[in-house]
């Protein structure tokens, strides 16, 4: 575990005065990139924090360094005007007076692991070693998954409607597509090409060309992917990722949009195979 | 004149409609026998194309017995028949019907490469074919490119691209000028001379006329037959 591995979001009243050289080191801190932007702070500078609004009892830092703070979601928009202390000094800054120092109270520490998916095995471990300890995975955490759960069905949703949407308008489009060649397909049946030629023909085309509309699509969503994320996060001020054309995704995309096309030319070729050729003589 | 080519044996089509059964061809029996030249005759809507297309094997009979090459056409599906279509059978229309985005080599090519001849043999038949109709100069031009008479021809050696035992053509001249309309006529007799049996549906005296057999159509029957 890392020094700055406690974050505390702090309302803070925040002075960020220059003062001159006092005896001891203030202790240092970390600032979120955007609050170092807000205020004109750079590394190097002197703070004071109070755990309270009012600015009772503020204690001097030196910014050591500034960070990009994990994006959330749920704050989109919101400057995240975050520090990160050392332990001591947190403990030290929202200490009640009254308090010796070592009997402060810390009623809940949240810890965050490289690998979130370690998470129940990590808290089985802490309870099993700490009796006294509760451990157990962040709700906050589940809170946010609950969140993506959502968001999720949302966008199944839109991406039902979507699909529903352009199947319908694929088929028109194959149907005119198929109608402007009735005359050809006409002229091959006259020649003497069996219909289930003509079909397999027709299927080839249609699966080529909805390969290719797919292979299309997902060019467009990576060149979109990097603008749509580019644009938000500038207008955001985060390092959030708002899109993500995942190898799955992209997968499911061309696993839908190839049949798709393919069983939609088929089915309007299907109608015009069926009538005669002769239709096409008689005109 | 040996064997018949084809051969009808009181042949009818009926087209049912909603308005009541429409008879286009009633009980005709005609023999086209090897390199014969007939030409059919006939007001319009008398039943000369549906006539032609039976012969042709575009459409089937409703009653009567159709024997193409000693084969029972009645008893082949829609593969066989396409086959026999694609082998042994030219269809020239009046609209030329060439394929707008192939050039008139490629369209020639077209049924040689679904009889499965190989690449270069079928780009050789298909510029012999062409300078055939007086066209070899214009083989990599597009139908778009063309006038209605080189159309026609083009569309004639397309017919005769897979040899075929029997040319049918429907009112070839009938949107082509005077002077155009008998160059195709000229070129049609050669190809009958050339040794392809001919059958002619046109309302053109001068065209019908120069066939060895002239047959007059009224009412979906057989009229009138005149040999030359
Ligand atoms: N596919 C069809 N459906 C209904 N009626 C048809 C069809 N084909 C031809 N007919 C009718 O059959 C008759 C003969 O038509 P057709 O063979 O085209 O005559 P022609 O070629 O001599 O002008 C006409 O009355 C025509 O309306
Ligand atoms: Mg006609």
């Amino acid at each position: 575990m890392k020094p700055f591995l406690f974050v505390l979001a702090l309302l803070l009243s925040l002075t960020a005065s220059f003062l001159g050289a006092q005896a001891p080191e203030p202790p240092s801190i970390l600032v979120t990139r955007q609050l170092a932007e807000r205020e004109g702070l750079a590394v190097g500078d002197l703070v004071r924090l109070a755990a309270d609004a009012r600015g009772e009892r503020a204690r001097t830092f030196r910014i050591a360094g500034t960070y990009e703070p994990t994006p959330n979601p749920l704050r989109l928009g919101l400057v995240p005007r975050e520090v990160r202390l050392h332990l001591p000094d947190l403990l030290a800054l929202t200490r009640d007076p009254d308090t010796p120092a070592g009997t402060e109270r810390v009623s809940s520490v949240n810890v965050a692991l490289v690998d979130p998916a370690e998470a129940r095995r990590f808290a089985q471990d802490v309870n099993a070693r700490t009796p006294g300890v509760f451990a157990r995975r962040a709700a906050g955490a589940a809170g946010m998954g609950s969140i993506f759960v959502v968001l999720e069905r949302f966008h199944y949703a839109i991406a039902a409607v979507t699909i529903a949407a352009a199947t319908v308008f694929l088929l028109a489009l194959t149907i005119m597509l198929v109608d402007e060649r009735r005359e050809t397909v006409g002229v091959l049946r006259l020649i003497g090409l069996p219909a289930r030629r003509i079909l397999v023909q027709v299927l080839l085309e249609g699966l080529f060309i909805a390969a290719a509309g797919a292979l299309f699509g997902l060019a467009l969503a990576a060149a979109a992917e990097g603008l749509i994320n580019r644009f938000f996060q500038w207008r955001y001020d985060t390092a959030l990722v708002f899109v993500r054309v995942t190898p799955r995704v992209a997968a499911l995309s061309v696993a839908i949009a190839v049949p798709l096309g393919a069983v939609a030319t088929v089915a309007a070729s299907w109608a015009l195979l069926r009538r005669r050729a002769l239709r096409l003589a008689r005109r | 004149m040996s064997d018949a080519v084809v051969a009808a044996q009181r042949i009818s089509r009926v087209f049912p409609m909603p308005a009541g059964p429409v008879v286009a061809v009633c009980d005709v029996t005609l023999t086209v026998a090897a390199g014969e030249h007939i030409a059919i005759r006939g007001p319009s809507g008398c039943g000369k194309s549906t006539l032609l297309h039976m012969l042709g094997c575009v459409d089937a009979p409703s009653s009567g017995t159709l024997v193409f090459d000693r084969r029972d056409v009645s008893t082949l599906d829609d593969r066989a028949r396409s086959l026999l279509r694609l082998r042994h059978i030219g269809f020239v229309f009046q609209r030329f019907f060439l394929l707008p985005m192939l050039t008139a080599a490629e369209n020639v090519e077209l049924p040689q490469a679904e009889a499965g001849a190989p690449k270069r043999e079928r780009r050789a038949r298909s510029l012999e074919l062409l300078a055939y109709v007086g066209l070899g100069a214009r083989a990599d031009h597009r139908p778009a490119q063309l006038s209605g008479g080189e159309m026609q021809r083009v569309a004639i050696a397309r017919a005769l691209a897979n040899r075929p035992r029997l040319l049918l053509a429907d009112e070839p001249t009938g949107e082509l000028d005077q002077t155009t309309g008998e160059q195709v006529a000229a070129l049609l007799d050669r190809v009958n001379a050339d040794g392809t049996a001919l059958v002619i549906v046109t309302h053109d005296p001068v065209l019908a006329s120069r066939a060895r057999r002239v047959l007059t159509m009224r009412d979906g029957r057989i009229d009138h037959e005149a040999a030359r």
